[in-house]
């Protein structure tokens, strides 16, 4: 017998049920636990009357920042005023979502690609946003490479308000609805990397992104 | 791990003399503890979501066998290999054949514990395979070839100091004074192993049975490259690990951060399910999840199940006052603390865990501290029982247990020996009250004085306190 | 109402004047008072040390002489601890005598719970001018709940109180802990001691003797022979 027979059957002696492995009735129980997808208690700031100032408190709290315009056409006018507010090159590589925005009119030079270890700059848009935590969360697919929101210094996320839910559970809710299977990345993005490794010390920019914007839309 | 936790009264003595160390513990106990509280308290409902997590473990532990073989069918339907080990040599072969039958040459890590169990980095070394661990705490253990003190924070028993020396000899650059400084080198030194390693290797906090995802928790994101840039990523998880479903996960998250560091949420949560998806541009091709049971199972059905609801917050420990005196080095395996007191014995065995169950007062500040409802005190006591009725705590210590249990079920024995014992250690005591040492006990009297009785016992002074006045009467 | 005093072997032992302070005060408020001879220890150590069949053998002990009382009190959180909590919630689970324990947990309390959540006492019998600091010993305060009621006591008793640093953290006794990781013990005791130097206080007051000799055999070993180790009993019945 393998490891994995003898791993179960002892499981199931141990817990006084016969034979070496799940019976179909009782894979069907457990499926079925899965199905109610239940949800548990959630903190009552989960639900707060007014969704975006929590996102904004939590953003605060994580070190995010945060910034609002009026439409997407907007998008690149204020990457411009944050990099130079950061002193940071105007150069960045970003999902092709983005490609067709004026870039040029904003002095910016867009590079529709992954971004590369050396790429200052990466740019995001998002599945949607968690106002409870603060939290970006990015799905991978061809279309939205995850390396662009991780290996740059700094990190620009787009997110459109309509997509600010209030919880995780939310989120998930919205993944099965809309997309079915998670894909292979389901990336929660709550401000920029950090590590507190060297005597409990915070330091920002362990070994993601130094800092992270989000333009709401 | 080589197994020190026999050696635990000798060690903690020496770690009880370490000033840098005594220093360096000091600091970390009020940022764990108080960080927690804080994040505890802002809550509003932690009690509500402690006790579904601890249901929500429950559950899955409950029928283990089905939402492991439930979590392998939806991983594999996603492209992943799942293998399962029995032991700790099983996990290390499985994972070094891997490398070798992929060509492996270099292995980046992100933090994972049941591969410290396991000896993992020692095999895949041994293989001829270069293994970088990237969580900035166990590079720094790495350099300095420790193993982890503890299982959130592994480096928390290092000083800057100590850290710049390392860096100095690892990186051959001016020391550096400065935290942020030594965190900017750390990062630049690793970037190049993200971008060439062959392959990834993770731990996963949970697996989640639904949608066959494992899962990484991280603020530096190193997990992230792991899981992300190599070409092949490498899961090993325990298999106390999985859960229900995605829904399940929200509600351990909201405890686990909170509880280890005081944060509402890790900067990184990762969510990795199967490999690349078709015209993805990153993530791996191939994607390996190894179940490891190595003593897990024995635990499956006993007195001590609930310790498998364990979810790696290190709570436990942070608020142990034995923890925070002696540092997690002193208990001799991967896990420190109070859950260490109850894990080592079960997977290593109790003969080798020596005073690892004695190592607390029961205080009780971990079974409140720990978010998912362990009672801690209580599994350390039934090893306790097990050592004793195993008769593996010293011959003298039974005695002194079976003789005390023998007078104090009889009431004029024990009458007549504590009014003997009362004025023997009055007399002891002298004109101070105190008794500077006494044979038997000088484990306390090393230490402090033992304040004398009065003299006389409570009992034969009512007594006669009572004759008295009848006879007054 | 009949009261059983569960002394508690230490009281017993060493600080007899611990017990006749709890009598005073139970005496004092209007309660009849037995204190059943024959009793020895509620079984604890044997308990925490592994030796379940003897903790068993002590509780049922225990259980037939308290059998007749209204209520049991004992001037310790930790015993009350054992016989409110360990019994039923471990010991005699799924065993006959059980309802039994738990009809003698319903009853049990430790003292300071007694007087003031059960006879509501509004005054008490001593008057301490000084200010003390308080340690919250471990199985009155996480067991049973056990932390305004003292110092509301010793206030009515006059007594200022200057909370340590740490008041609710171990004081590193533990029963035989305290001997078999002694240099650990002595440590945590240390710590604790430095807390309490801190406060500046005059004493040192606690409800539960173990936790009391640690304190005071550190205090003195270092040099302090001024701090008074008290329990709070005797404070608020005048008798320290």
């Amino acid at each position: 017998m393998g490891a994995r027979e003898n791993i179960l059957a002892r499981i199931r002696k141990a817990q006084g049920r016969a034979g070496a492995a799940p019976t179909e009735a009782e894979m069907a129980a457990v499926r079925e636990a899965i199905a109610r997808h239940e949800v548990g208690p959630q903190p009552p700031f989960a639900h707060a009357p007014d969704r975006l100032a929590q996102f904004a408190k939590e953003c605060d709290r994580t070190g995010t920042t945060l910034a609002t315009v009026a439409s997407e056409r907007d998008v690149p006018a204020e990457v411009a005023r944050y990099l130079a507010a950061n002193g940071l090159e105007r150069s960045l590589a970003g999902w092709g979502a983005f490609a067709g925005l004026d870039w040029a009119g904003a002095g910016i030079a867009f590079h529709n690609r992954p971004a590369a270890a050396d790429d200052r700059t990466g740019l995001t848009g998002c599945f949607c946003a968690i106002a409870e935590t603060g939290t970006v969360l990015l799905l991978s697919s061809p279309a939205a490479p995850k390396v662009t929101a991780l290996l740059p210094e700094t990190h620009v996320c787009v997110v459109r308000k309509e997509r600010l839910l209030d919880t995780m559970e939310d989120s998930f809710a919205l993944l099965r609805r809309e997309v079915g299977d998670p894909p292979r990345a389901v990336f929660y993005v709550s401000g920029p990397s950090r590590t507190a490794d060297i005597e409990q010390t915070i330091v920002i920019g362990a070994h993601g992104p130094y800092r992270v914007h989000v333009i709401l839309i | 791990m080589q197994i020190q936790s026999m050696f635990f009264k000798k060690r903690a003595s020496e770690k009880l003399d370490d000033a840098i160390l005594q220093g360096n513990m000091k600091r970390a106990k009020g940022k764990f503890v108080d960080g927690r509280a804080k994040a505890v308290a802002e809550f509003g409902v932690w009690e509500e979501v402690r006790t579904h997590a601890a249901k929500v473990r429950d559950r899955a532990l409950a029928n283990l066998d089905a939402y492991l073989v439930e979590f392998e069918r939806n991983a594999v339907r996603r492209g992943a290999v799942v293998h399962w080990a029995e032991d700790a040599e099983e996990a290390c072969a499985i994972i070094a054949g891997i490398a070798a039958k992929n060509g492996v040459r270099k292995v980046t890590k992100s933090k994972s514990m049941v591969s410290e169990e396991v000896n993992l980095n020692e095999r895949l070394e041994a293989a001829g395979v270069q293994v970088v661990e990237t969580d900035l705490g166990e590079y720094i253990l790495q350099l300095a070839h420790e193993p982890p003190s503890h299982i959130v924070a592994p480096a928390v028993h290092k000083s800057k100091e100590q850290v710049a020396e390392l860096f100095v000899r690892a990186h051959g650059k001016p020391r550096l004074t400065e935290i942020p400084a030594m965190t900017r080198e750390a990062r630049e030194a690793l970037r190049d192993h993200f971008l060439t390693a062959d392959m990834g290797i993770s731990g996963s906090n949970f697996v989640i049975a639904e949608t066959g995802t494992t899962l990484t928790v991280t603020n530096e994101g190193n997990a992230d490259m792991v899981t992300t840039l190599p070409r092949i990523h490498v899961v090993i998880t325990g298999i106390e690990k999985v859960i229900g479903t995605l829904e399940d996960f929200a509600t351990l998250i909201r405890l686990l951060p909170r509880s280890a560091i005081g944060q509402s949420i890790t900067n990184y949560l990762t969510l990795t399910t199967g490999v690349k998806m078709p015209g993805d541009t990153d993530g791996p091709e191939q994607m390996h999840i190894v179940l490891v049971d190595a003593g897990r199972t024995k635990l499956v059905g006993s007195d001590l199940q609930e310790m498998l609801r364990c979810i790696r917050c290190g709570a436990c420990m942070n608020h142990c006052p034995v923890y925070q005196n002696v540092g997690g080095h002193a208990y001799g395996w991967v896990y420190p603390g109070p859950m260490g007191s109850i894990l080592t014995p079960v997977y290593v065995g109790l003969e080798n865990a020596g005073d690892l169950p004695n190592a607390a007062t029961f205080c009780g500040e971990c079974a409140v501290a720990c978010p998912v409802k362990i009672p801690l005190p209580d599994l350390m006591r039934k090893l306790r029982e097990q050592q004793f009725d195993r008769k593996l705590r010293p011959w003298s210590e039974r005695m002194v247990i079976a003789a005390w249990g023998f007078t104090a079920t009889r009431p004029a024995l024990y009458a007549l020996l504590s009014r003997i014992g009362a004025r023997v250690a009055r007399w002891m005591g002298g004109s101070e009250g105190l008794i500077h040492w006494l044979p038997g006990i000088d484990g306390w009297t090393k230490g402090r004085d033992m304040p004398a009785p009065s003299g006389r016992t409570f009992r034969e002074m009512y007594r006669q306190k009572r004759s008295g006045a009848s006879h007054g009467r | 109402m009949k009261v059983g005093l569960f002394v508690t072997c230490l009281v017993d032992l060493s600080r007899p004047g611990i017990g006749f302070a709890a009598l005073k005060l139970l005496e004092g408020a209007g309660c009849e008072v037995v204190v059943p001879e024959a009793q020895t220890c509620c079984g604890q150590p044997g308990y925490n040390s592994g030796g379940r069949e003897i903790a068993k053998a002590l509780a049922r002990k225990v259980l037939a002489e308290f059998r007749d009382c209204d209520y049991v009190v004992a001037p310790s959180g930790s015993c009350s601890g054992q016989m409110k909590v360990a019994t039923v919630h471990d010991l005699f689970q799924g065993e006959p005598d059980l309802p039994e324990f738990e009809k003698l947990a319903a009853k049990w309390y430790e003292l300071s719970q007694f007087l003031v959540e059960v006879l509501k006492v509004e005054r008490v019998p001593g008057k301490f001018a000084g200010t003390v600091t308080y340690h919250d010993s471990c199985s009155g305060l996480r067991e049973l709940g056990v932390k305004m009621q003292p110092r509301y006591l010793l206030q009515m008793a006059g007594a200022s109180i200057a909370e340590m640093d740490g008041a609710e953290r171990c004081c590193g006794f533990g029963g035989t802990f305290s001997i078999k990781l002694g240099e650990i013990s002595t440590r945590m005791c240390e710590n604790k001691c430095e807390s309490i130097r801190a406060t500046r206080a005059g004493a040192i007051v606690g409800g539960d003797l173990g936790c009391l000799l640690n304190i005071e055999g550190r205090l003195r070993r270092t040099g302090d022979k001024d701090t008074k180790v008290l329990h709070f009993a005797q404070v608020i019945a005048g008798e320290e």
